[in-house]
């Protein structure tokens, strides 16, 4: 009959002395305790909070607010082939290029905007040479 | 021009309605160049005619989209937000009308077994 193993006397001592669960202590090896990376679960909402997406807010007909058809900016139309609009704000200036080739069937060159002391936008809309801007305000309804 | 209907706009589908927005849209951009030109007043009264347009437009394209999610989620414990119905802010934290009414089970049982009695007295 083999015998039982005897237990460790040096161990028994041990957990007699610590109790049974040791917990191993980890070796600090800085003097900065930084939190120990923990378990992060993903989302699995039960429902949805929004169930159908909103429309976007600055599509090709919201930035357009309305063309200038001031003295100055029907001077500019003339001279330097620029329309002139007032813009929403939130609008930059590739996105008034695009919406404005989209829009009135044009070329645009370049955009310059400036912000209004009332707060709106100003785009003045640099058409390319092949279109007259006095035509495409004509067509517009500008003049 | 009259405003459209939203029951008329009902019948179209997706794809339509959103063409329908465009058009309303883009008749709307000349309206409002028109303002600035200094157009007949016919055409400035029109303006607001076309704004409630393609709003009423957009609600009918946003009632169509819920349609499908309102259908799935019937029933179900769990619904998305924008089909619970908004009501109010105080509203939405009150107590259901269960949870008003719910009673402790000893109370129930007391209820249950000893009814207010009416009585009639025979002439």
């Amino acid at each position: 009959m083999a015998g039982k193993p005897k237990p460790d006397a040096k161990k028994t001592s041990k957990v007699l002395k610590k109790g049974l669960h040791q917990r191993k202590h980890k070796k600090w090896t800085t003097v900065r305790f930084r939190r120990p990376e923990t378990k992060v679960l993903s989302r699995k909402p039960k429902y949805a909070r929004t169930s159908v997406a909103g429309k976007t807010r600055l599509d090709k007909f919201s930035t357009f607010l309305q063309p200038l058809a001031t003295e100055k900016a029907l001077k500019i139309i003339e001279t330097f082939n620029t329309l002139v609009f007032l813009v929403d704000p939130h609008a930059d200036k590739k996105q008034i290029k695009k919406y404005a080739e989209q829009l009135y069937n044009i070329k645009v060159t370049k955009v310059n905007t400036l912000i209004r002391p009332d707060g709106k936008k100003k785009a003045f809309i640099k058409i390319s040479p092949e279109y007259e801007g006095v035509d495409i305000a004509n067509k517009i309804g500008i003049i | 021009m009259v405003k459209v209907k939203a029951s008329e706009l009902r019948k179209k589908d997706q794809d339509q309605l959103k063409k329908q927005v465009e058009d309303f849209k883009n008749e709307l951009s000349t309206l409002k160049v028109a303002k600035v030109a200094g157009g007949a007043p016919a055409k400035l009264a029109k303006i607001k005619i076309v704004r409630k347009s393609i709003a009423t437009a957009l609600t009918v394209i946003h009632e169509k989209k819920l349609e499908k999610v309102r259908l799935d989620s019937k029933g179900k414990k769990y619904q998305p937000l924008d089909v619970r119905g908004k009501r109010t802010r105080a509203i939405r934290r009150r107590l259901t009308k269960k949870q008003q009414n719910k009673l402790v089970l000893r109370v129930l049982k007391r209820k249950q077994n000893f009814p207010q009695r009416r009585f009639a007295v025979a002439k």
